[in-house]
């Protein structure tokens, strides 16, 4: 929700900042967490810090046991090994103390009671009131802040039973935020949420670490994980196997190791992070080799397209930083590459010409033609079976003053010409 | 926003301050009605004078010794004995219905209503109760604590009590402690029979301020005491990990509320016996009308069994030629009643 960007940042007059600046450092510690439900064992050797701050994803497939380590660190699970938050050990607190250093966003949302949704935030306070006292206005202060955080404060009087999916996380999420924790665990509501909202929390919880606050999350959606969350844990079987930044925890190996997925790992150029791409099923591999001759992002998706079909592909040239190599990157594609702003060198062109013999058929994509790259024209002369895709027309790709084009008009004659959407229908 | 005066308030205090004044109004009116009506008919301002004057707001020595006695001697305790005990059985109710978030809890199904029985049987036929009007009650509390303690011992695994397994064993231990109860019965001779089954149908008849006496206190302290832990009864409602992530103790708050409970419905039947209905279906009754905080449901309740039983208790007096048990009258009213709020919202949640 970009309009509470702007918003006033919360405030943190909870213990810690008191204390001073000494305990930021490490907010939680875990070390050697272990819980088992009838001795089966669902958490193993657990360790690891969290910063003031950080955004941390708990990423895993499911049943790796990121809800129950949240439920740990809230409490709720009893289990063996050390816990400690900001500075004090969670064994031996009671749940009214943990509440007032730990608030938790509880994957099932649903409240099937009529309350009132302020009635739900200021359960959030309960941690701070006492058996004979009714909510002090400060208590009805903070419960409205954080409904206006979250933007609530319009259903204040609704029934909690009566709202929708995203309205009613957004009344827990500020229920959570009433308890003025500095620690915030947010267990992702399942996939079966409405779509529009799956991503609310996220986008408030980004915002509350920049804010100073630290928010642990279980996030099943890996993607969503890498954009929003500062450090990501990797479990798998309740351990962890991977700590750290995104781009150090989403690699090829660790999504092998944890789901079981032959990933394709990469940055993504437009927004800087790790992006991943899991094929689709390439289990009908084909035994064709196809070479794909493009340039300036004309071949990225006739290449993704070939790679899920299936057949073993080869590229090329293309010029150093053109963004077709990105994609050939990405997908482990042997791709000749040349200088840029300059002719292709021979000893290129030739490599070009010996790859398209050997493959069974080479595919001419929709780019443009300069003087860098006419020879790639020449070398698709050399085809055996040859593929023209062609979406725009063609005199107008051409920066050679017309020489390009000759050529193009030449290979055409034995060539398939086709628009790119129909690619699939002369594959062989 | 420096004050809290212009900060609104949650919508239940102000429902509180409408719901339970009127309660409270409809409670004295009906009390004066229990105290007026009855094979011999005493006006309703009068009722009211000797009320006033046993109390000692009102000194007038017109009024009629006769009518005093009636009044003060057998029909105020009576209705007193009435509103205690309906209000001990709805709001433990409401608070057993809420604390194991089940729609169907009441003090009957968790063993109360059957220990207090095998106790009342105990002291029938041992004799203790015909040498002390105390003995029978006693006898049955102790009875309601003891079946209690074993219902929830039984369901009690690895230091949490399981909602489920606790009602389950509540039915089997109080069909136990029934079967236990009649074979003791067979074994009893007639008059003893009669008096147990005259307690087992729930009955105000008799009761005196010596009954009133021993149930005000401990009747009216649980009662608040319960209206303490609304917040803790709502959280539960919210659910068991949820209530833990706002600081609540579940299992601890279960226990002490379960004993609270079991103490204060003990103390109410142990004089006028295991009524029926009172503590399932005020508490729906009153949901409907106030919604599920237990802030403002827990005093509803005890108003409402309150009235509920004073009015029940009336209707029972009224044929000419006896009385009928009040337990037989709630159970009337109250089960046809239960059924019509279970068609009306047969949709899953509506009611509870």
């Amino acid at each position: 929700m970009a309009e509470t960007n702007g918003k006033t940042p919360l405030s943190n007059e909870s213990y810690l900042s008191q204390a001073g600046t000494t305990s930021v450092k490490k907010l939680l510690v875990v070390r050697d967490l272990n819980f088992s439900i009838n001795d089966k064992q669902i958490l193993g050797d657990i360790c690891f810090d969290a910063a003031k701050g950080e955004f941390i994803g708990v990423i895993g497939p499911n049943g790796a046991g990121k809800t129950t380590l949240l439920k740990c660190i809230d409490g709720i699970y009893k289990s063996t090994g050390n816990i400690e938050i900001g500075g004090a050990d969670l064994v031996g607190m009671s749940s009214r103390e943990i509440a007032g250093r730990v608030a938790m966003l509880h994957q099932d949302t649903t409240v099937t009671f009529p309350f009132t949704v302020l009635d739900i935030v200021l359960t959030g306070r309960y941690h701070l009131l006492g058996r004979f006292k009714a909510e002090r206005p400060a208590d009805y202060e903070a419960a409205r802040r954080y409904m206006e955080y979250t933007d609530t404060l319009g259903l204040e009087g609704r029934l909690i039973n009566t709202l929708s999916g995203g309205e009613r996380q957004r009344v827990l999420f500020a229920k959570a935020l009433a308890q003025e924790t500095d620690l915030i665990l947010l267990d992702e509501p399942s996939a079966s949420m409405d779509i529009a909202y799956e991503e609310q929390t996220f986008r408030y919880s980004a915002e509350l670490c920049r804010n100073g606050k630290t928010v642990i999350a279980a996030v099943h959606d890996l993607k969503t994980a890498v954009r929003f969350c500062s450090r990501l844990i990797l479990m798998k079987d309740g351990r962890i196997i991977a700590d750290g930044a995104p781009e150090m925890v989403v690699t090829r190996q660790n999504l092998l190791k944890a789901y079981g997925v032959n990933a394709l790992v990469y940055k993504n150029r437009i927004s800087g992070q790790v992006d991943f791409h899991i094929p689709g099923q390439a289990e009908n591999r084909r035994d064709k080799l196809v070479h794909v001759i493009g340039g300036g992002g004309s071949a990225s998706g006739v290449i993704r397209q070939l790679f899920e079909g299936g057949y073993s592909i080869t590229a090329g040239v293309f010029a150093h930083g053109d963004s077709d190599l990105g994609c050939t990157d990405v997908f482990g594609i042997p791709t000749l590459v040349c200088q840029p702003f300059s002719e292709i060198d021979d000893e290129t062109f030739q490599k070009n010409i010996e790859m398209i013999r050997a493959a069974d058929f080479t595919i001419l994509c929709d780019m443009p033609f300069g003087q860098q790259n006419i020879k790639n024209l020449k070398a698709a002369a050399n085809a055996g079976k040859l593929i023209i895709i062609e979406d725009g027309k063609p005199e107008n790709r051409d920066f050679t003053g017309g020489k390009a084009l000759l050529e193009y008009n030449a290979l055409k004659g034995n060539a398939v010409v086709i628009e790119s959407a129909r690619l699939h229908e002369v594959l062989p | 926003m420096k004050s809290g005066k212009n900060i609104p308030e949650s919508t239940v205090y102000k429902k509180m301050r409408i719901v339970l004044p009127a309660m409270v109004a409809v409670l004295l009116v009906l009390i004066v009605t229990a105290v007026a009506v009855g094979p011999v008919y005493i006006p309703f301002g009068q009722s009211v004078r000797i009320i006033l004057s046993n109390m000692g707001l009102l000194n007038d020595p017109s009024l009629p010794r006769d009518q005093n006695a009636i009044i003060y001697l057998v029909r105020l305790p009576r209705a007193l004995t009435a509103c205690l005990a309906g209000g001990a059985l709805a709001s433990c109710g409401a608070a057993m219905q809420g604390m194991f978030r089940n729609p169907m809890a009441d003090p009957g199904i968790l063993g109360v209503s059957s220990g207090a029985g095998l106790g009342a049987v105990t002291a029938i036929t041992l004799g203790f109760a015909a040498r002390s009007i105390y003995m029978l009650p006693l006898f049955a509390s102790v009875g309601a604590l003891m079946a209690v303690t074993l219902i929830y011992l039984l369901s009690l695994r690895k230091g949490k009590i399981s909602s489920l397994t606790l009602i389950l064993s509540g039915i089997a231990v109080s069909t136990f402690i029934g079967a236990v109860t009649q074979l003791v019965l067979m074994n009893s001779n007639n008059y003893e029979v009669r008096s147990y089954v005259f307690w087992a149908m729930g009955s105000l008849n008799g009761m005196m301020w010596s009954h009133v006496r021993l149930i005000a206190a401990p009747v009216v302290i649980l009662i608040l005491v319960l209206a303490f832990f609304a917040r803790d009864l709502n959280l539960l409602l919210l659910g068991e990990e949820e209530a833990q992530s706002v600081g609540l103790e579940p299992s601890r708050s279960r226990k002490l509320l379960l004993l609270v409970t079991s103490l204060t419905v003990a103390a109410a039947i142990s004089v006028c016996g295991p009524i029926g209905f009172v503590g399932l279906i005020v508490p729906h009754i009153l949901r409907l009308i106030t919604g599920p905080d237990h802030r403002i449901l827990i005093p509803a309740s005890a108003l409402g069994g309150a009235i509920f039983l004073t009015g029940c208790d009336i209707l029972a007096r009224l044929p000419a030629n006896g009385e009928i048990s009040v337990g037989i009258i709630t159970s009337l009213l109250g089960a046809p009643f239960f059924l019509y709020l279970l068609i009306k919202s047969r949709r899953e949640g509506e009611l509870f």
